[in-house]
C-alpha cells in the first residue's frame, strides 16, 4: 500500500474538517495508506500573499521540516500546493539551503484529484451521486497548477452525476485570500456573479477543489442562497462513495 | 494627467455603482478575450507562438541599454535626431520648444499611452498650443475630459448618446445623431481638416526595432498614418522598453500584439518608419524627431524583479482577463496605465506610497500571467511589491505595513512554527469567533473581518479539529 502523507490546510483543520476526513476515506478505497503528521501547521500561503515574507519563511521552515523525508504528500487545495511547489522558490530566493530542500520537496507534491488521476492512474473511483454537477475552476488549481480535466474526468466517471456547463466557470470567485476581506465589494461582486452562473446552469450541486473557494462561495449562499449546495470535490467523491455503498447494502 | 492612484477604493465604488459601467464589462472583456483566443488559433502553433514572443521580450530587456544605444545610431544615421528624456518634464519642455520653434498653433497626436503618462496635452495648453487628439477613443475621451478607460480602446465605455451630446457641444456635428457610423465620419471629417496643414505630428511607438531604427506603430482608424505621414514636423515618443533587437522580432511581436490586443491577425494599418523624407522622396516629415523616455524606468531596470514589468507590450490582453478590471473597469487605477499591467508598472514608476491599494487588489487569480504575450509574471511582482511595501522598503517606499497587521502575522508564524502552540492558537481562535455564532453559522464579529462579513457567513468552528478527528481516524482502522 501506498503511504500517502497528508497535507492539511489550516483552513480545512480549523474550519472545514470534514474534507480532510473525506480525503482520508478516497485515498484509503483507492488501496493508499493516509498518514497525518500531528506536526504540521500552515504551509504560509496567506503571510506571503499579505507580504509578510519573514513570518512566511518561519513558517515554510516549518514545514519542509514536517514534510521532507515523505514521498508523496497530497492536498486537498490547489492554492496550498501551489504555494509549497511553486512559490517557495520565491520565498527563499536569498537563502540557498532552503531553497534547495523546497525544490526537492516541490515535486512530490500533489493537489487530491491531480494525484488521483495522473498518479495513480485512476479515472473511475466507482462512485453514484446522481445530480447535476457544475464544476468551478479555482485559480490556483487552474491557472498555476494546470489541474482541470483531472476533477472533472473523476466527476464525469460517477455514476449519475451529469457535469453541466457553468458560464464564467473559470473566472475568479473573488476570494483571494485577504482579499475578500480588504476589497469586500468587489470580492461580493464576483461571488455574486459566479453564484449567479451556478444558479443558471441548472445544477443541483456546485463543486471545486480548493477550500478558499468554497468558503467564500459556501458563505455567499449560505447567507442569500441557502437552500443551493457548494462543496468540495472530496466530499463529493466521499459522498459518491457512501452513495455506492448505501444501494449495494 | 492627473495621478489618483490612491483613491482606488474609492472609484472602484463609484464604478461598481454605475449601471452604465458594470452592464458594458459584462460583455465587451469577455467578448475581447474570447477574440484574442480566436486568433491565437491562427497560428500554426499558439503555444510556441505564445513562448517565441516572451523570448523575444526577455532578450530585449536583457539586452535594453545596447539595444538602446545600437537604435540611436541606426535612427540617427537614418536623419532623425533622437533625444533621451530623463522625466516627463524634460520631454514636455523639448515638445513645447520644438512646437515654439516651428511656431506651430496646434499639434495632432495620435493614440498613445505614454503621452498620457507624461502629462503632454497639459504641457502643450499651459503653452498655448492646441493638442487635437485624432485616435477615436482618445478624441471622445479629450472632449470629455476623461482618462482613458482602457489603454487599447480609451473611450470604449461612453455611451453613444454622450458621444453625440459632447460632439454637439464641440461643434463636431450640426444636428444630432446616435449612428456610430455618423459619429464616426464626423470626426473624421473633423479632424481632416486638422491634418490637411498639419506643422506638427506627435505619435507614441508601439515596437521600435534595433537594427534597423525603425519606429513601428499599429493602427486600425489612420489617423496615426496621417500623424506620421501629413506634418512637417514629426515627433514619435517611446518609452525606452519599446524596442527589439531585429526586425524579425518586430514581426512576430506584431503577430502577438495585434492578435492579443483586439484578436486579429494583423491590424488595419501598420505604419514602419526609417527616419524623415529623403532629399529623393516626394513626401513625408521634414524632420523627425524620437524621444526616448525614462522617467524611472533606469532605476526600475536596477532591480532584476520590478524590470520584469518591462516586458509589457501594451496589448491589454491582461486588462480583459482579469477579473478585477472585469468589475472596476480602469478608472480606479488612476493612471495612464490599467489593469494588471498598470498594477506592475505603476508601482514600479510612482513608487508604493500611493499604489498601496493597486498592489493588493488582485486575487492571484495567474489568467493576466497566462495571457501575457511578453512573458510577464504578475502576480510574483505583485506578491513582490506586498513583500516591498510591508519591509518599509526605501526605494520604492513601501509604508512599512500597519502594526495590527504586522501583530497579528507575526503571533501566527511563532504559534505555526510549533504544533502545539498552534493547538492553544487555534482553540483560542475557535472560542473567539464561536462566541458569536447563532446556530450553525457566524454571520458577523464586533472587530476585524467587516469586509468578509458584509456577504457572508462563516460556518461555526467545529470542535474537533482535523488533528483531533485523526486519532478518532486512527482507531476506527485498528478496529
Amino acid at each position: 500500500m501506498k503511504k500517502i502523507s497528508m497535507f492539511i490546510p489550516c483552513l480545512v483543520d480549523l474550519v472545514l474538517p470534514h474534507i480532510g476526513e473525506n480525503s482520508v476515506t478516497i485515498l484509503r478505497h483507492l488501496d493508499c495508506e493516509p498518514i497525518y503528521h500531528p506536526e504540521q501547521t500552515c504551509c504560509g500561503l496567506m503571510s506571503f500573499n499579505s507580504g509578510f515574507r519573514d513570518e512566511a519563511r518561519r513558517l515554510a521552515r516549518h514545514f519542509i521540516r514536517v514534510f521532507e523525508n515523505d514521498e508523496l504528500i497530497v492536498s486537498p487545495s490547489g492554492s496550498c500546493v501551489n504555494m509549497v511547489k511553486n512559490r517557495y522558490s520565491d520565498l527563499f530566493e536569498d537563502d540557498p539551503a532552503w531553497r534547495r530542500r523546497a525544490a526537492d520537496l516541490a515535486p512530490r507534491v500533489y493537489e487530491l484529484s491531480q494525484f488521483i488521476v495522473d498518479h495513480l492512474g485512476v479515472a473511475q473511483l466507482g462512485g453514484s451521486y446522481p445530480a447535476r454537477v457544475a464544476y468551478h475552476e479555482s485559480c490556483s488549481t487552474l491557472n498555476a497548477l494546470g489541474v482541470s480535466a483531472q476533477p472533472k474526468t473523476l466527476i464525469r466517471s460517477v455514476e449519475g452525476a451529469e457535469l453541466v456547463e457553468l458560464t464564467g466557470a473559470d473566472i475568479c470567485c473573488g476570494f483571494g485570500g485577504t482579499f475578500a476581506n480588504s476589497f469586500p465589494e468587489i470580492s461580493t461582486a464576483l461571488v455574486r456573479q459566479k453564484t449567479a452562473y451556478f444558479l443558471e446552469s441548472g445544477a443541483d450541486v456546485l463543486v471545486m477543489c480548493d477550500p478558499g473557494c468554497l468558503l467564500n462561495i459556501r458563505g455567499y449562499l449560505d447567507r442569500y442562497h441557502p437552500d443551493r449546495k457548494a462543496v468540495h470535490i472530496a466530499d463529493f467523491l466521499a459522498d459518491s462513495l457512501r452513495g455506492k455503498a448505501r444501494e449495494a447494502s | 494627467m492627473k495621478i489618483t492612484t490612491e483613491r482606488f477604493k474609492q472609484t472602484a465604488l463609484e464604478e461598481l455603482d454605475n449601471s452604465h459601467t458594470q452592464k458594458f464589462l459584462e460583455i465587451l472583456p469577455l467578448r475581447l478575450a474570447a477574440r484574442r483566443n480566436e486568433a491565437y488559433e491562427s497560428f500554426p502553433d499558439p503555444v510556441a507562438a505564445h513562448d517565441y514572443g516572451h523570448s523575444i521580450r526577455d532578450e530585449a530587456i536583457q539586452r535594453l541599454p545596447e539595444l538602446l544605444e545600437t537604435f540611436e545610431t541606426n535612427a540617427v544615421a537614418n536623419g532623425a535626431q533622437v533625444f533621451w528624456a530623463a522625466d516627463s518634464k524634460a520631454a514636455n519642455d523639448y515638445i513645447v520648444r520644438l512646437a515654439r520653434r516651428k511656431g506651430v498653433g496646434y499639434v495632432t497626436k495620435g493614440k498613445s499611452m505614454v503621452t498620457e503618462e507624461l502629462g503632454l496635452n497639459e504641457a502643450l495648453a499651459a503653452a498655448g498650443i492646441d493638442a487635437w487628439e485624432t485616435d477615436l477613443g482618445e478624441f471622445i475621451t479629450q472632449l470629455l475630459q476623461r482618462p482613458p478607460f482602457h489603454i487599447v480602446g480609451p473611450a470604449l465605455n461612453i455611451p453613444v448618446q454622450q458621444i453625440c451630446d459632447i460632439f454637439m457641444e464641440k461643434g463636431v456635428i450640426d444636428s444630432p445623431t446616435v449612428d456610430p457610423v455618423e459619429l464616426g465620419m464626423a470626426a473624421r471629417r473633423f479632424l481632416r481638416d486638422r491634418f490637411r496643414d498639419l506643422e506638427m505630428g506627435i505619435t507614441g511607438v508601439n515596437i521600435a526595432v534595433a537594427e534597423t531604427g525603425t519606429v513601428i506603430n499599429v493602427e486600425n482608424e489612420g489617423n496615426i498614418r496621417l500623424n506620421k505621414s501629413s506634418p512637417r514636423t514629426l515627433v514619435c515618443v517611446m518609452s525606452l522598453e519599446k524596442v527589439v533587437p531585429t526586425i524579425v522580432d518586430a514581426m512576430h511581436m506584431l503577430r502577438v500584439l495585434c492578435r492579443s490586443a483586439t484578436g486579429q491577425s494583423a491590424s488595419a494599418y501598420m505604419s514602419l518608419d526609417s527616419g524623415p523624407k529623403r532629399p529623393d522622396e516626394i513626401d513625408g516629415p521634414e524632420e523627425m524627431h524620437i524621444i526616448i523616455l525614462d522617467n524611472g524606468r533606469s532605476a526600475m531596470y536596477q532591480d532584476p524583479r520590478t524590470r520584469e514589468a518591462l516586458r509589457c507590450i501594451r496589448c491589454g490582453a491582461c486588462l480583459n482577463s482579469c477579473p478585477v478590471y472585469g468589475k472596476v473597469g480602469g478608472y480606479p487605477y488612476g493612471w495612464a496605465y490599467s489593469g494588471p499591467m498598470g498594477q506592475v508598472l505603476t508601482p514600479a514608476l510612482q513608487g508604493l506610497r500611493d499604489t498601496g491599494d493597486l498592489v493588493r487588489a488582485c486575487t492571484l487569480c495567474h489568467r493576466c500571467k497566462n495571457i501575457c504575450p511578453a512573458g510577464i509574471d504578475h502576480p510574483s511582482l505583485l506578491l513582490y511589491y506586498r513583500a516591498k511595501d510591508v519591509a518599509g522598503d526605501k526605494t520604492l517606499g513601501g509604508s512599512g505595513g500597519r502594526w495590527g497587521e504586522r501583530l497579528v502575522h507575526k503571533l501566527y508564524s511563532v504559534a505555526g512554527s510549533d504544533h502545539r502552540l498552534w493547538r492553544i492558537f487555534s482553540t483560542m481562535a475557535r472560542l473567539a469567533a464561536n462566541s458569536q455564532r447563532k446556530g450553525e453559522r457566524i454571520r458577523s464579529i464586533p472587530i476585524g473581518a467587516r469586509g468578509w462579513f458584509s456577504s457572508r457567513n462563516l460556518p461555526a468552528l467545529p470542535r474537533k479539529r482535523f488533528r483531533d478527528r485523526w486519532i478518532d481516524i486512527e482507531r476506527d482502522k485498528e478496529r
